[in-house]
Order: C-alpha cells, then sequence, then structure tokens
C-alpha cells in the first residue's frame, strides 16, 4: 500500500487525494456537510459564494456545498454497489464460460447481443422498467456492466486456464470447484481488479447522465448529475450553479481514472497501453 | 483382469488445428504390470507427452481412441467423475517444469494437501500434517518452515520435489514423470532420479519416466518404449535395448549420446527433422531420415513385431546386422 503510494507521480498523488475526499463524503457526509442539504432558502436564491456558503446557492437557495457532499454519496454510492453487483454476475459468467466449453457459447453470445447496445441504452430501458429511483439506478448500472466485466473475465481465466499448474491440479482429481475458485480464479483476479477500477470512471459517467435525464435519485435529494441539470437554465445568470456539480463529476472521474491506471501499472505492467 | 496394472491399445490422439487435423500419436500399446518402471524416450514433437495426457484424459480438445486399461477399467470409456477419483489417488503426475506446475498464491502445503483432502477425505488440518511429512520425505530441508512458503520462494529442484510430493501425496500405484528432470540442472537431476526411485520401492508404484534424454531411462527404467513421431518404434527391456537396439531410429539415437573417453568428437546427429503430425505419409515415418530405408519403407508402415520373446521394433528391415548396427552407430 505504501509502496503504491510512494510510485506515484504528481497527478496521481492529487487524483488520491481527492479518491480520499470522495471516500469521505461517501462515509461521513453528514458530519461534514456544513448545511443541510435539502433546507430551502428562498431569500438565497443562486446566491454567489460567501463565508456563510463557501460554494453559494442554488436556484432554491439550498447550499451547494452541502448538496455536492451528499450528490458525491449517492453517485458513489449506486457505482460502487453496481460495480460490487455487476462485477460478481459477470465475474461468475465468464469463469464458468472460461471452464464449460459447452456453456461458453451461449453465455458470451448473450454477453455480445447486450454489448451490441450503448450502456447508456441499455440502462433506460432498465430504468424505464423499474421506474427511477436509487434501486432501479442500482440495477441499471449493474446489467450494463455485466457483459463487459464477463467478457474480460473470461479471456483472463481463460489464459489462466492453459497454466501448467491448472493441468497439474486436474491431473490430481481435484474437483471442478476447487480448481474453478483456487485456481483459475485466484490467479485471474487482480486482473479483473484492475479492470473494474477503470471501469468506474465511465460508471460514474452512465450514473451522472442517468441522473441529468431525471431517471436516477429522485428530488430532492442531492445527486450530481439531477443537480447539474436542473440549475442548467441558470448558466449564463449564475454560472457557479451548474458549474459546480459538472466540475465535481469531471473531478472525480478524472482522479477514479488516473488511479485506475496508476493502481494498473503497480499490480501488473505488462497491461499497460 | 489383465496382467498389467497400465495398458494401452492401440492409442490414437487427433487434434482438429486451423491446418487440419493433426495425429501426434497413432496405434500405440504397451502394458506395464504393477511395480514396474517404463521409460518413453523421443524426441520433441514425437508425441511422448501428448499420448499420456491423452491417456489420462487431460487433453480436452483431443480425439481420442482406443483403450487405455488402469487395473482393467478403460479410463477413455469412463465418466469424468470416475475418472477424477482415479486421477490424484491411484495416478500420480509430476510435470516438466517445476517453475509453473505450482498454482503461485497458494501456499505449498495447501497445495499438497489438496488431493488428501479431496481423495482420502482427511481434515484439513490432518492433510496439512500430511503435507509437511511429505515434504520431509521428499527430500526438502525444514519442512516446517517451507510448508508456509509460496512457490516463487523455492529453487527449481524444489519446486520439483514439491511437484512429486503432490503426485505421491495418495500413494498412487502408477506415477507418470513427464521429463521431471529436463528442467533442472545435472546434480539435481541425480538427486531427483533417486528420490523417484527410492520413493517407487518404497509405495511399490509403477513408473512411466518419459524423456528424451537415454542416459535417464538406462539409469531409472525396467522397460523401455522408443517412439518415433508419434508411433512406438521399438519396445523392449532396457538392457536390451542398449546392447541390441533393433529399430535404425534406436541406433542413431544411441550414436548420439556422449560416450565416456571419446572427447573431442562431433556426436552424431541425425539428418532432417520429425515430419509433422498433419502429415500422413504412406510408409514409415522414419523413411526419409533412415539410413537402410528401401522402397517398402515408402510405401507400408512397417508394423510392431516380436524380433525375440522381449523384444518388439516396428522396421522392416529387422533384425539389423550386428555390423550394420555398429556401421551407423560409427
Amino acid at each position: 500500500m505504501l509502496q503504491f503510494v510512494r510510485g506515484l507521480d504528481f497527478a496521481g498523488r492529487v487524483a488520491l487525494v481527492i479518491v480520499v475526499l470522495v471516500l469521505l463524503c461517501i462515509l461521513a457526509a453528514p458530519w461534514i456537510a456544513p448545511k443541510d442539504p435539502l433546507s430551502i432558502d428562498l431569500g438565497l436564491r443562486l446566491a454567489s459564494p460567501s463565508a456563510e456558503n463557501w460554494l453559494g446557492n442554488d436556484e432554491q437557495g439550498r447550499d451547494i456545498l452541502s448538496r455536492v457532499i451528499y450528490g458525491t454519496r449517492s453517485t458513489m454510492l449506486a457505482t460502487l454497489a453496481a460495480l460490487v453487483i455487476g462485477g460478481a454476475g459477470g465475474l461468475l459468467l465468464g469463469l464458468l464460460a472460461a471452464y464449460y466449453a459447452r456453456i461458453e457459447v451461449v453465455i458470451m453470445r448473450l454477453m455480445d447481443v447486450m454489448l451490441s447496445f450503448p450502456a447508456i441504452l441499455i440502462c433506460l430501458a432498465v430504468v424505464a422498467f423499474t421506474g427511477p429511483g436509487f434501486f432501479g439506478l442500482v440495477l441499471a448500472l449493474s446489467i450494463s456492466s455485466v457483459p463487459i466485466v464477463a467478457r474480460f473475465a473470461r479471456s483472463a481465466a481463460a489464459t489462466v486456464m492453459t497454466q501448467d499448474y491448472v493441468r497439474a491440479a486436474r491431473a490430481a482429481g481435484l474437483p471442478d470447484r476447487t480448481i474453478l475458485w483456487r485456481y483459475v480464479l485466484r490467479n485471474a483476479l487482480p486482473g479483473i481488479l484492475v479492470m473494474l477500477t477503470l471501469r468506474m470512471g465511465s460508471l460514474i459517467l452512465i450514473a451522472t447522465a442517468l441522473g441529468f435525464l431525471g431517471l436516477g435519485v429522485p428530488p430532492p435529494f442531492a445527486e450530481l448529475g439531477a443537480m447539474a441539470s436542473q440549475s442548467r437554465q441558470f448558466l449564463f445568470m449564475s454560472a457557479h450553479v451548474p458549474l459546480i456539480p459538472s466540475l465535481a463529476i469531471l473531478a472525480i472521474v478524472l482522479c477514479v481514472n488516473l488511479l485506475g491506471d496508476a493502481l494498473r501499472d503497480f499490480i501488473d505492467p505488462r497491461l499497460e497501453g | 483382469m489383465s496382467e498389467f496394472l497400465f495398458e494401452l491399445r492401440d492409442l490414437g490422439v487427433a487434434i482438429p488445428t486451423a491446418q487440419g487435423l493433426a495425429r501426434p500419436v497413432t496405434q500405440m500399446s504397451f502394458g506395464l504390470a504393477a511395480g514396474r518402471s517404463l521409460g518413453v524416450v523421443g524426441e520433441s514433437g514425437s508425441g511422448k507427452t501428448v499420448a499420456m495426457l491423452a491417456s489420462c484424459g487431460l487433453l480436452p480438445h483431443a480425439r481420442v481412441t482406443g483403450k487405455v486399461l488402469f487395473d482393467g477399467q478403460d479410463l477413455l470409456a469412463q465418466s469424468p467423475a470416475a475418472r477424477r477419483a482415479l486421477l490424484g489417488r491411484h495416478i500420480g503426475m509430476v510435470f516438466q517444469e517445476p517453475m509453473t506446475a505450482l498454482n503461485p498464491v497458494m501456499r505449498i502445503d495447501k497445495q499438497i494437501a489438496e488431493p488428501l483432502v479431496t481423495h482420502e477425505l482427511l481434515s484439513p488440518a490432518a492433510a496439512l500434517r500430511r503435507a509437511v511429512e511429505l515434504l520431509d520425505r521428499v527430500g526438502i530441508v525444514d519442512p516446517q518452515r517451507r510448508a508456509h512458503c509460496l512457490p516463487h520462494e523455492l529453487s527449481g529442484g524444489m519446486r520439483q520435489r514439491v511437484g512429486i510430493a503432490m503426485a505421491i501425496a495418495c500413494e498412487p500405484r502408477l506415477l507418470i514423470a513427464d521429463e521431471p528432470t529436463t528442467a533442472l540442472d545435472m546434480t539435481v537431476q541425480a538427486q531427483i532420479l533417486h528420490l523417484l526411485a527410492d520413493l517407487r520401492r518404497e509405495f511399490g508404484m509403477a513408473l512411466v519416466l518419459i524423456s528424451h534424454d537415454l542416459g535417464i531411462i538406462g539409469q531409472v527404467t525396467d522397460e523401455v518404449a522408443v517412439m518415433y513421431a508419434g508411433r512406438l518404434v521399438e519396445y523392449c527391456p532396457t538392457a536390451s535395448l542398449f546392447s541390441d537396439p533393433q529399430h535404425p531410429y534406436t541406433i542413431s539415437l544411441l550414436g548420439s549420446l556422449p560416450k565416456p573417453g571419446r572427447h573431442g568428437e562431433r556426436l552424431f546427429a541425425i539428418e532432417g527433422t520429425v515430419p509433422s503430425p498433419l502429415l500422413e505419409l504412406p510408409g514409415c515415418r522414419f523413411g526419409a531420415r533412415c539410413q537402410v530405408a528401401g522402397d517398402v519403407c515408402q510405401r507400408t508402415v512397417p508394423a510392431l513385431r516380436a524380433q525375440s520373446t522381449e523384444h518388439l521394433a516396428a522396421c522392416h528391415h529387422a533384425p539389423l546386422e550386428k555390423l550394420l548396427a555398429q556401421e551407423v552407430a560409427a
């Protein structure tokens, strides 16, 4: 861990700091937010940044800093949950496809069908089915991640499967279950984890895009994409109101990707490029 | 019930490739009695390893024909579950590359314990204790401490010992060792060969030793099977192979061994290369490189015939006169 931090370049360190701040938002939003993100004060509509409200107030006079903190939390929670659920689902399908040649065709062609649709389209379809809300958002992001993770996991597992130690495990008569979990998965996992962190950036973008379209967490709850969308008509009057959540999205995605790249180089330099 | 513990009958292996159907092994037959040892020799690409892997069902993409009898049961006709119950329990395998044959992210005692838990139904704790005993038995110094190592913390020779410990964990009746010493340096080679010979005596195991090195085979095994381009060309007791080789290929192989007291001489090399397993030849597969080949060798495949009671060779010209043998070897 310390070795990883030491190996980071300047951009990597900045990214690390911001990602730590984001984690702080997720874990401790109620304690670090200066104001209640939902309390409306129409007297402070579109107010500029001040000593009282560091990042100013939005179109309903709510404290923008607090809303960004809470918005980051809901965006990131949805993304992380989807990463875990979709990642686990994709991993399982990919491993099974790599291990059992008989079901490979069925699984991977199904994944190809899903991959032929843009992820955002799949998400729209899922949200149309479940209705907007946190649950729908997580489900949509998870489902759109499954084929991408499955395809990567299958190829990573297939590479491990050609190794001598898998053949040795078969020659020792070990059951499929043991070979799959203790031999194939444990050797394919580092690459898959790196891939998941790199995948996280695009998931955040999809999550905020859904929020922007009003398909994420319903108002009045704060969500970065929804905040940018609701205040975009004030772009020329009070630019800070839509710009701050947009910049937050930009910064988070950029930093997550930078850190993912650094993690990839750290774990397996051969994957670079 | 046959007299053999392990018997191949007309084993054929065909592997579909982009260039067509490759046949790395054709019509391979031999029988090995319990407790005996057999060396399988041949140069790279002669099908030694493929034959052994295929006979245990470890080549999922290959089409395997013929019969592989272990203790009277046909391994190829068995269900995967039944075959798995035999592998690791009654048939142990040691692989060529100790660097890659161990799971890099698993402690070595756990790897050795795995087959014990699967086949002997030992508790994990008991299996780990047994793993330490096995490490000690295969000559790992300070087994208690080494047991917690990951494979990359061990040298090549030690890893091969771990591989052997894993293969003999359940005291199998047959051990198949695929070039177990090829990747090791000379002194370690000798140690590993001694270890295999000791273990064989101790457990009464039958041993199939695959090697391209006649010197190694000569030290360890009772019988020898010489393979060339996927076919068995000679099969006989080891002593008889060295004193009275019958097949021109074997004779050439013996001629290319370094001999003590003859420094500075160029070693004999066989001209040409092994024909591709994609090619179907009408005649003897060694014909193009053979010094005694005649017309008949181009037309028909020589069958494996008995030259004497225990000595089989697949050559139209066998038995070759002693004189000719000396000529080729020189």
